[in-house]
């Protein structure tokens, strides 16, 4: 099947103009599939870090949301051991009109702001709520270990 | 297939989009520009066209003046029937009587519709600020103006002249066709967006223009190059947010927001929200009854004619590879109801493969009823099974070790069956979906029922005055609301009760009844104990008033009194 205008331009956008601290690109064997790097926003843990996803657009794309999940281990609440990302946009609250841009920017707002009231990985969220100075401190580590650029 | 659904007579523009023009008219310094009306089309007037490069100029203003105030629209509200009018110019709202259904406020009042061929009176939720047009317009004024100050000291001169006759009634309403005459800086595209801003031509009228400071050559640089700027900066407007692509066969919604008409039908397949602000959208995914953007459609068929002909083809062609007749498995077993769940034992072989080929795919297969009675159905014929079903989509699935399995269902929406077939064992068909009207068309269906069962009843109530009503009589004269009012109520009575059929088991499975008034009838049958034949009137039922008046008679069979 041919590969949807819409993949085109937004791959074509995402090259021409990338967005800092992420890139996105498509493999050359399949299109709808992404490697993805996201650069730990700073005043985070996770700064200095660069974490790498894969990004895939199911066949109903845009009607369903892109598949998106870290490769890079990551201590966060709301990233499953799995690299799962529990992320209100991903699911429910995906809307066609939104793109892999916004998407990708959610993602790295995320790493920015972690909500350990809505976790996916529970003993992560617990720890943050327990002790967000140690847990802090453990995601930092994790970067510096698994993250390294 | 019919992709442009509207008037698109903006299409003469399209003989002009040539890169390069032909020899300048022979009245070098006056010619009588005409153009098509985008709601009237005036036949007798065409004849005197004349040369391009010059005769899309006035045609191309027209496109976005606002047929009541002539002006280039301002806030451009696009109608639930296509047309567009700035919401300065739409009448005050009034009041809708007779509706009690959905009693939302912003249902409550409604502008009268100022274009003649429609008069319906318009909810004010369903009237918001077209985005789309807005922004093209205010895109428009930008190169306006731009080009208005680099025009220098080109000036035309323009004569208005007014239709001959007043076309549509509407335009005599707020502007004066008088005949002004303007010296204006700029080309002729220019000038004529200029005097239309400054109220001063009659969207009917056409101009005569005289140069009085360029050659016609000059004046043809200055055009060409202001409509590709124009082109060029709406473009950018014009793309549909959900394909990406420019917009085919526009289609705006009661939020002021445009797509395709094919990628907002496929939003709605998804869910009833509006992709972009997210607000919740009232119209059958279908899109059946829902006219197209009748503004936007000529602004495309004028501006870039030959891209609207490019993508229309690009899309026969894929769906042309796309097509796939019979394509919903069907199963023959029971009645199935929208929004409630259905539980199957699935044993025989040719439904375990066509169970697993659906997990495999969307998860989704048709139910339909067996025919026992051997009615004939529809355009059908006779078959063994009825033509109206429900849309399953599998929840869970548990296979047993032998092979049988468990599936658990909830159905997804309603079909009818227009053609099928056989694939390794099972039916196959191709359905079409059967959705409910619009809220307007119920709306409208409570209106006027109410208002003929009061004056029938008034009427028998002169002549006998001691006389109950006959009951359907008295059943048209509930209003949508207290039909609903009366099934809730009944169910409260039942389980004071403790009805049987309401025990806790029963409703665990189906849950409490729903608020939402046009899944309350599914709800209902789905834990009633009566016959499944009649309960399957509620699948070709497409009014939420009548399948609450068909609940309502069942209940009253159960109360066994009259009314
Ligand atoms: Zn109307
Ligand atoms: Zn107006
Ligand atoms: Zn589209
Ligand atoms: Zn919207």
């Amino acid at each position: 099947m041919a590969l949807p205008k819409r993949i085109i331009k937004e791959t074509e956008r995402l090259m021409a103009e990338p967005v800092p601290g992420i890139s996105a690109v498509p493999h050359e064997d399949n299109l709808r599939y992404f490697d993805v790097h996201i650069h730990g926003p700073s005043q985070s843990p996770y700064e200095g870090g660069v974490f790498k996803l894969e990004l895939f657009l199911p066949d109903d794309y845009p009607m369903t949301p892109p598949k998106i999940r870290f490769l890079t281990k990551i201590y966060h609440p709301n990233i499953d051991r799995l690299g799962r990302i529990c992320l209100d946009v991903l699911k429910s609250n995906w809307s066609p009109a939104l793109q892999i841009r916004t998407i990708l920017l959610s993602i790295q707002a995320l790493l920015g702001a972690p909500n350990p009231d809505d976790p996916l990985a529970n003993d992560v969220a617990q720890r943050w709520k327990e002790d967000q100075n140690a847990a802090i401190e453990t995601a930092r580590q994790w970067t510096q270990e698994h993250a390294k650029p | 297939m019919n992709l442009i659904r509207n008037n698109s007579k903006g299409c003469l523009i399209a003989e002009s989009d040539e890169p390069s023009f032909d020899p300048p008219p022979a009245t070098r310094t006056s010619a009588l520009m005409v153009g098509s009306d985008i709601a009237t089309h005036n036949s007798e007037q065409t004849d005197r066209v004349l040369t391009p490069p010059h005769y899309d100029v006035r045609q191309l203003v027209r496109l976005v003046q606002c047929l009541q105030c002539s002006k280039p629209f301002t806030a451009p509200v696009t109608l639930p029937c296509g047309h567009t009018v700035c919401r300065e110019c739409l009448p005050s709202a009034e009041h809708r009587a007779n509706i009690s259904w959905p009693n939302t406020e912003d249902r409550q009042r409604g502008y009268t519709c100022p274009f003649p061929d429609c008069g319906t009176v318009h909810p004010t939720g369903e009237c918001s600020v077209d985005v789309t047009l807005t922004k093209l317009i205010d895109k428009i004024r930008v190169e306006g103006s731009k080009a208005t100050q680099l025009a220098g000291n080109h000036f035309m001169l323009l004569e208005e002249v007014p239709p001959r006759t007043q076309t549509t009634p509407i335009e005599n309403r707020v502007f004066q066709y008088v005949g002004r005459t303007r010296e204006l800086p700029g080309g002729r595209l220019v000038a004529t967006f200029t005097m239309a801003e400054m109220g001063e031509l009659g969207h009917a009228s056409e101009v005569l223009y005289t140069s009085t400071s360029m050659t016609v050559e000059e004046e043809q640089v200055l055009d060409t190059n202001v409509r590709s700027c124009i082109q060029e900066a709406a473009l950018k407007e014009l793309d549909c947010l959900v394909c990406y692509n420019l917009m085919l066969d526009p289609t705006t919604t009661s939020c002021g927001h445009t797509f395709c008409r094919r990628c907002l039908a496929r939003v709605l397949d998804h869910g009833n929200d509006c992709p972009i602000c997210r607000r919740k959208l009232h119209i059958p995914p279908s899109l059946q009854d829902q006219p197209s953007n009748a503004r936007l459609v000529a602004i495309l068929n004028g501006l870039c004619p030959d891209l609207v002909a490019a993508r229309v083809n690009a899309l026969n062609l894929e769906e042309q590879s796309a097509e796939s007749n019979l394509s919903t498995p069907i199963f023959i077993c029971t009645l199935a109801l929208p929004s409630m769940p259905t539980f199957l034992h699935i044993f025989e072989p040719r439904y375990r493969l066509m169970m697993r080929r659906c997990l495999e795919g969307n998860r989704q297969f048709g139910m339909v009823m067996y025919n026992q009675a051997n009615h004939p159905q529809g355009d059908l014929g006779t078959t063994p099974f009825l033509e109206y079903g429900t849309l399953l989509e599998i929840v869970n699935f548990e296979l047993l070790r032998d092979g049988r399995s468990f599936i658990e269902t909830r159905g997804v929406g309603r079909f009818r069956i227009r053609e099928h077939g056989m694939l390794d064992g099972y039916n196959i068909a191709r359905v079409e979906r059967v959705e409910d009207v619009s809220l307007t068309e119920e709306e409208r269906m409570e209106a006027e029922e109410t208002k003929d069962a009061q004056a029938s009843a008034e009427g028998f109530q002169r002549q006998h005055p001691n006389t109950p009503l006959d009951p359907n009589l008295a059943l048209n004269l509930k209003s949508t609301h207290e039909l609903l009012t009366r099934c809730t109520s009944f169910v409260e009575r039942m389980r004071s009760h403790s009805a049987s059929w309401l025990s806790t088991r029963i409703v665990s499975v189906y849950g409490g009844p729903p608020n939402d008034p046009a899944l309350f009838p599914y709800w209902f049958a789905a834990v009633l104990p009566i016959a499944e034949e009649e309960k399957y009137i509620l699948l070709r039922t497409t009014s939420v008033r009548e399948r609450l008046k068909l609940v309502d008679n069942w209940i009253r069979r159960i109360e066994g009194q009259p009314w």
